[in-house]
């Protein structure tokens, strides 16, 4: 279900999505409540919430972070991920 | 206009403890009513008439935002938003643990009531928007169940992350798509970029919040902020009234539009994008 593309260049090929920092999450589940792309998904066991979804995470979107009170959710570096995408857009245009 | 400020009730952070501390100080050094939240929550009606009456300032301690969230329940109309837990990344401070407050908390509650007054007393920007800009005149409708999407068929580019940019002469006019405001609900608040800002393409233009999320406006193009629209600062309700006219965010001075243009979508190539969200939600 997760898009092919973002801005003409293959999905799967950006690295944008949300790290849980396990030492942080108390597993609220406000960020999985809030994702309308299923993103997350809960789990038995420990680790009660997943990223299992990365590539339907909408490039750029932090909103999920912006949900979450202990701030265990991160980001990847956002001007390397623009440039990753520019420079991916032009080879997928010249191709 | 008299003001009132709420808080989050900053009992379980360290960072709700000077949420608290900011809205004690804060209110008088801005003759504010102080909003109790639990009250709030419980009896409503006690500050109806306030809430109607009074710009209002909300601290957050944490993302959590107990306090923007109360406020969007209640429509109250918010005049400012402070988290103080982004304030804590952006000082040099290091926040005690305890939830008691001790010297770096007061201090940095002390500075961020400074930074308040301050910014209340500055005089609003002047700049004007430019008057050329017209309001679309045609359409495309993406439907999905009994939501409807529009689109401008013409003049108007997107990028993926539902944000419009028109362009007249040089000077662009941003947005954000009518799919976008119906996804957020009621916006209630609408943190502008500073004018004379200069932001990359996908960089920030602000943030838009809702009881239901908060949104980074991610920009279309390069280029320098040159306008914020006052009107919806004031009145943020405009960007799901109309937003393709007057619920406007932003003018932009552009910088790199030759090449920024190749990377956004026509409206005919948005639509497509808009039907697979739609599906996908």
């Amino acid at each position: 279900m997760s898009e092919a593309t973002f801005m003409g260049v293959p999905r799967d090929r950006i690295p944008w999505f949300p790290t849980i920092d396990y030492s942080k999450c108390t597993f609220c589940m406000e960020c999985d409540t809030f994702c309308p792309h299923r993103v997350f998904e809960r789990r038995e066991g420990d680790r009660k919430l997943v990223v299992a979804n990365p590539n339907n995470c909408v490039v750029f979107c932090r909103a999920c972070s912006k949900t979450c009170g202990p701030e265990a959710l991160s980001f990847p570096d956002k001007p390397g991920i623009i440039a990753l995408i520019k420079e991916l857009h032009t080879v997928e245009s010249a191709q | 206009m008299s003001r009132a400020i709420l808080s989050c009730s900053g009992l379980d952070k360290p960072e709700g403890s000077v949420a608290r501390e900011v809205a004690i100080r804060g209110a008088a050094a801005t003759g504010s009513e102080i909003v109790c939240p639990v009250l709030m929550n419980r009896a409503p009606a006690r500050y109806r008439k306030l809430l109607t009456e009074s710009a209002l300032i909300v601290v957050d301690g944490c993302s959590t935002r107990c306090a923007s969230r109360l406020a969007a329940g209640q429509e109250a109309k918010v005049d400012r938003k402070i988290l103080i837990s982004d304030a804590v990344k952006t000082s040099d401070m290091a926040l005690e643990s305890s939830l008691s407050l001790g010297p770096a908390g007061l201090a940095l509650a002390q500075s961020i009531v400074d930074d308040l007054v301050r910014n209340l007393n500055a005089p609003a920007a002047s700049l004007e928007p430019d008057t050329a800009f017209e309001p679309p005149t045609e359409y495309l409708v993406v439907t999905h169940d009994k939501f409807e999407f529009r689109i401008p068929a013409v003049d108007y580019l997107f990028n993926e992350n539902d944000v419009w940019i028109r362009v007249l002469d040089g000077v662009a006019r941003v947005g954000i798509s009518d799919y976008m405001q119906q996804s957020l609900t009621d916006i209630n608040f609408f943190d502008p970029p500073k004018p004379e800002g200069v932001v990359e393409q996908f960089g920030e233009l602000g943030s838009l919040e809702s009881a239901k999320a908060v949104f980074e406006v991610i920009a279309p193009a390069s280029g320098t902020v040159t306008t914020v629209n006052s009107a919806v600062v004031a009145n943020p309700g405009l960007i799901n009234e109309d937003p393709y006219g007057s619920g406007w965010l932003v003018e932009m001075r552009l910088t790199h539009w030759s090449e920024d243009r190749s990377l956004l979508q026509d409206g005919a190539a948005y639509a497509e994008i808009v039907t697979r969200k739609a599906e996908e939600a």
